[in-house]
């Protein structure tokens, strides 16, 4: 084993990870609100990506540009997916809502399915052929572009979580949702807002991941289940769990790939996940609520 | 068993249909609503009774499969004995899966099931000198069988037809019987309210323990049958996430918790979505996930709970209704 291999597996896996991370604070912040697991969540990743492909392919839109568009464009999505679909099913209970999303999800994929067919697409970008070795590690432009960028959208959102009023008024609710409703905050707006930003985020990520990954119809079947890893790792609820969780899972099968054997990597996320859920239910830093 | 006559009834009228003569197509069709059924009673026994929504029943039928298919191809022992050893392989896989995952409840639960059928997956695809990886199993040859002198002929649908029914009448009859049963009462008390059944005195950890290894049990039976009838095995096809979400969807369109919910769900939706693939050409998991959603929202007790709660409804609600218009 030696260092190069080391430092250079950990920095990719720590990049990719940060993408990883994007989408899992899509998922927390929505279930820290309305308790709801929504399964659907690889799929408004899966729409981000491909929204990215056709922006390029079709009006030769740079997939990092066509963020502006797309982020706008699914937080409406969300927030219309909510107002119209979910608030008719939340009371049902928590597992008529996991079911329900369950629906959803099947239904978008398959629906991209029908539409884009099943075929693996990639985007490649004039900038990305070559990669930049600084201090001899090699570094994927697509991937050092993305992590930048997702380093900026989190920054901001924790800027905005942390300071604006809704900001507040969304910590409020995710804390106690009967407190907040006594204090004043409009819970069913803050639903609707919250809704519309994981799934931008969502979306966010997908367009992100684009250049660096095969994109196809069913991919948000993989990505919601390395998305369910990275909640529970830093605690159902907690953004900061959620950073810290995605950027470990990335590192984790960066080095696992490399040390242990590619073909069980995904395993190896899953064993930690298990291990998590049982021993730790409200994440490795305690943080989350079981 | 309280009503053993009306069970036996409909046995035996679903046993003469081949003699009907109906077409190899609505046999295959017939047969598909069957294997159907079983699963989703299976996942029914579990997510239904006891209210413990599962993620990850693919990995209990992709077991039962894969012990047909290694037992007959590795072994020689014949499919219609490796589909009860598949069974009884999955409920034993249960055991483990069932102490770690019911330390969880509600979505953690789920979220649990789903890691654990991810891990099986990853195992079956990739622990290749048992399960041949991606490659799968195919069997070329069913082996000969002789019953009361009559030599089965594998090339018909009937003797398919034959056993789809004798697993789906072996998963209705027990979720019914479990329903009447005490084992029934504990898992509704821990369906509406788990911590309330365990003050009240009940292991609930064995006795969910307990049904999962029976829902295993027919989960491993449908995926032996699946290995049996359809001659081809591999992980894509009965490991994956989508097959678990086809049995969740059997069970709660037709009915959660309900005896005959799994059969009207299994119906409806292979029935509908013969129509909708062969008509219009679009896949049938849009139609589940369509489905799905409509009933959550507009039906939450399924179709066959509804049907029900219209026929058994108390006289005078009837009366208040006729009454008050």
């Amino acid at each position: 084993m030696n260092i190069q291999t080391f430092v250079q597996s950990l920095v990719s896996g720590a990049l990719t990870g940060s993408l990883y991370a994007m989408i899992g604070v899509g998922l927390t912040v929505v279930f820290g609100v309305m308790r709801i697991i929504n399964l659907a969540h690889g799929e408004m990743v899966m729409l981000g990506m491909f929204g990215a492909y056709w922006g390029q392919s079709l009006w030769r839109l740079d997939p990092f540009l066509s963020l502006l568009l797309w982020a706008p464009l699914m937080f409406g999505a969300g927030m219309a997916i909510h107002r119209f679909l979910l608030r008719r099913v939340v009371p049902g209970g928590e597992l008529n809502t996991l079911l329900y999303t369950a629906g959803l999800s099947l239904l978008v994929a398959n629906v991209a399915l029908l539409v884009w067919s099943g075929d693996y697409r990639t985007i490649t970008l004039s900038y990305g052929a070559e990669p930049i070795r600084p201090l001899g590690i090699a570094i994927a432009v697509p991937l050092l572009v993305a992590f930048v960028l997702a380093l900026v959208i989190t920054t901001a959102l924790w800027t905005f979580l942390m300071r604006t009023d809704l900001g507040r008024a969304i910590r409020a609710t995710s804390q106690n949702a009967e407190a907040a409703i006594l204090m004043g905050v409009d819970v069913e707006r803050v639903a609707v807002v919250t809704f519309g930003l994981g799934t931008a985020l969502a979306a966010a990520a997908g367009v992100l991941l684009a250049p660096s990954l095969y994109l196809y119809p069913t991919v948000g079947e993989l990505l919601i289940v390395k998305c369910f890893v990275i909640v529970v790792l830093g605690g159902l609820g907690s953004v900061p769990g959620a950073i810290a969780g995605g950027v470990l899972l990335g590192v984790v099968e960066s080095l696992g790939a490399v040390y242990v054997s590619s073909t069980y990597k995904d395993g190896i996320g899953f064993l930690l996940f298990l291990g998590v859920l049982l021993y730790r239910p409200s994440g490795i830093f305690g943080v989350g609520r079981s | 068993m309280r009503r053993a006559a009306p069970w036996v009834a409909a046995i035996a009228a679903a046993l003469l249909v081949p003699f009907a003569g109906p077409g190899s197509f609505v046999l295959h069709v017939l047969i598909l609503v069957l294997m159907w059924t079983t699963l989703g009673a299976a996942w029914n026994v579990l997510g239904g009774l006891a209210g413990q929504v599962s993620f990850g029943h693919a990995a209990l039928v992709g077991v039962g499969a894969y012990t047909t298919m290694i037992l007959y191809l590795k072994l020689g022992i014949a499919p219609w004995w490796g589909m009860l050893a598949g069974g009884a392989a999955a409920a034993l896989v249960s055991l483990p899966i069932g102490l770690l995952c019911f330390r969880l409840r509600g979505p953690y639960f789920s979220l649990a099931t789903l890691a654990v059928a991810e891990i099986v997956r990853l195992v079956a695809l990739n622990f290749e000198s048992l399960t041949n990886g991606p490659v799968g199993f195919l069997i070329t040859a069913l082996p000969p069988l002789h019953l009361g002198g009559w030599a089965v002929n594998w090339e018909s649908k009937t003797p398919f037809y034959v056993a789809a029914v004798l697993l789906a009448a072996a998963a209705l009859v027990s979720t019914d019987w479990v329903k009447g049963s005490r084992l029934g009462a504990y898992l509704v008390a821990i369906r509406e309210d788990e911590d309330a059944a365990e003050a009240v005195g009940i292991d609930t950890v064995r006795v969910k323990v307990i049904t999962l290894a029976h829902s295993a049990f027919l989960a491993g039976l449908g995926g032996g049958f699946y290995a049996f009838y359809f001659r081809y095995v591999d992980p894509d096809a009965v490991c994956n996430i989508g097959l678990s979400m086809e049995m969740v969807f059997i069970a709660m369109v037709g009915g959660l918790g309900t005896v005959g919910g799994p059969l009207v769900g299994a119906t409806f939706l292979t029935a509908v979505a013969e129509v909708v693939r062969g008509q219009l050409g679009l896949g049938h998991l849009v139609f589940y996930g369509l489905s799905m959603m409509l009933v959550i929202r507009f039906m939450p007790e399924g179709i066959w709970g509804r049907v029900h709660r219209l026929l058994t409804r108390p006289r005078g609600a009837a009366a208040d209704v006729a009454l008050g218009g």
